[in-house]
């Protein structure tokens, strides 16, 4: 290992509050005639924390609402030291705490807390995700007839879709109203499936829940089933293959108008 | 040639002021972008790049080209800043002398290297890599530091000074930085100033910082502080009319403000550059 390689890699571990280092490090840097080199090395490891946990506190709000700044702050170090950034942009770096809560004592005794960071994480990633021109009723209504027998849709690329347990975006919208460390986050009595989306390039993600039916009719078409499809899939639910119908036709109107729809095809 | 008259104030881009940019042409002369705010695929971010750009000129500043880590050069991250580049078509393309990281893992901080000849060699080596595969000179700032190495056998300026021949690149000089590392370090800021060869100088960067007694903070929180101004003057008697801009990345002022603070330099500017000392 070259020298300068050999002291990176102690500086990282220094900033990383790995002990065995600590000693490595110390003996390569001088001390000041003003300060000693323990206290000019403690700036670097204090900022790596708090730009990391920085950078946590903007992606989940919720969450630090949901823990308060206390409890926010350990489990942000506990992350840091589990899942180091490895990404040129601090705006990745939160991308695996809602696995880490759910899998990691003690915060997977409160469930809710992954399910608000898996929220969270959603919006975010629907704020930047790639900008696209959603498809207009007028232009879906100027398929011809024999289109419908094979017309499959894509969807916008800000489109998530998510299952949760509790009631988080309800909590998230109250984020602001409780004091930090007070938002409760009640369970459902059973999951409901939310949509997250962007519906035009400058704007917040949006967020819905949504009925059973659309949650299959949704699923369906964005793995790639054609409009048919989708209808037989609704006829579980509708009883009817005149109601599904009606239903699917429904809900294309529904995403039309929310810009979710990216694009049609057909044979 | 640039003159004082038609020398270029920025500020830096931040998502606080968008609409107030948008909504009061003029009185900034460019704005800087932190390239890694825009490396992303769509949405609000790249909106507000694309109306602000169609009527300023723009330069991109990079914090994580890590241009000192033993890593080998991120190549997605140069391809990602290529495509922005060819988006912004920047008038400069820069980052910082210092590693950001080891071993793939990101410190999100910039890291003094340490100025020795090996890292000079691996520093100019892979300046010219970077500017390789983006097509252009970038320009490398000098960082504030708050440790030095025993290791190191040149000093910071020696160091930059050096590098930037070797290389063929240009410097972003932060007068901030050598006064916050000046009084870090222990050494005399106007030295820094007299080593670096006036020709690579192609933009300057102001902030203030924060004084903890034993030492400063590069917190970029504060106003520009006296000290700093007047180590700008002599700056610009050595360097002349360089675009400058300030900085501001935490408790981000009104907009109003950073216009006020930045019409500071254009007044030390008009002071230092039309006196009779600019010739001597």
């Amino acid at each position: 290992m070259s020298a300068l390689s050999a002291l990176q890699e102690e500086f990282a571990a220094w900033m990383r509050s790995t002990p065995e280092s600590a000693d490595a490090l110390r003996a390569r840097v001088l001390d000041t005639e003003k300060a000693d080199r323990d206290t000019l090395l403690a700036v670097y490891r204090d900022a790596y924390a708090l730009r990391l946990i920085e950078a946590l506190t903007t992606d989940f709000p919720g969450l630090l609402a949901m823990a308060g700044p206390a409890e926010f702050d350990l489990m942000a170090r506990a992350y840091i030291a589990a899942h180091p950034s490895t990404h040129p942009s601090v705006r990745w770096f939160g991308r695996n705490l809602a696995d880490f809560l759910a899998h990691t004592p003690p915060f997977s005794a409160t469930p809710a807390a992954a399910d608000m960071a898996r929220f969270e994480w959603a919006l975010g990633e629907a704020f930047d995700a790639a900008d696209a021109e959603p498809l207009t009723f007028e232009q879906l209504a100027a398929a011809p007839a024999e289109a419908w027998g094979s017309l499959r849709l894509s969807f916008v690329p800000s489109l998530r879709r998510l299952t949760l347990s509790y009631q988080v975006p309800q909590a998230f919208q109250r984020r602001d109203a409780v004091a930090p460390g007070e938002l409760e986050v009640p369970a459902e009595e059973t999951a409901v499936d939310w949509l997250i989306w962007r519906p035009m390039a400058d704007a917040d993600a949006q967020f819905r829940s949504m009925a059973p039916d659309e949650v299959v009719a949704l699923d369906a078409m964005y793995g790639g089933a054609s409009f048919p499809m989708m209808c037989a899939v609704l006829a579980e639910h509708a009883g009817s293959p005149e109601a599904a119908a009606e239903r699917a036709a429904g809900l294309l109107r529904v995403w039309l108008d929310a810009g979710l729809i990216d694009d049609a095809a057909w044979d | 040639m640039t003159t004082v008259t038609d020398m270029q104030f920025g500020l830096g881009l931040r998502h606080q002021h968008y609409q107030e940019i948008a909504d009061a042409p003029g009185r900034v002369d460019w704005f800087e972008a932190l390239s890694e705010n825009y490396m992303v695929a769509g949405g609000r971010p790249l909106v507000w790049l694309d109306r602000i750009r169609r009527d300023y000129p723009m330069a991109l500043h990079g914090v994580s080209l890590s241009i000192g880590a033993s890593d080998p050069l991120d190549l997605g991250y140069l391809a990602q800043l290529k495509a922005l580049a060819a988006r912004v078509e920047p008038r400069v393309v820069s980052d910082h002398l210092c590693f950001t990281g080891h071993a793939g893992i990101n410190l999100h901080d910039l890291l003094p290297l340490p100025y020795t000849e090996e890292a000079l060699a691996h520093v100019a080596a892979r300046v010219g890599q970077v500017q390789d595969v983006l097509g252009r000179r970038i320009l490398l700032e000098n960082v504030s530091s708050y440790v030095r190495y025993a290791d190191s056998q040149l000093s910071e300026w020696e160091f930059l000074a050096v590098l930037a021949e070797r290389a063929d690149c240009d410097i972003l000089l932060d007068v901030n930085n050598i006064y916050v590392s000046a009084f870090n370090h222990e050494f005399d800021p106007h030295a820094y100033l007299a080593a670096i060869p006036p020709a690579r100088v192609k933009q300057i960067h102001l902030a203030g910082h924060s004084h903890m007694g034993t030492h400063i903070i590069d917190t970029h929180d504060h106003p520009v502080i006296d000290d700093v101004w007047t180590l700008y003057a002599e700056a610009l008697r050595r360097f002349g009319p360089v675009p400058t801009m300030i900085e501001r990345d935490d408790d981000i002022p009104p907009y109003a403000d950073l216009v006020a603070e930045l019409d500071q330099a254009r007044r030390i500017a008009q002071a230092t550059l039309m006196t009779p000392e600019k010739a001597a």
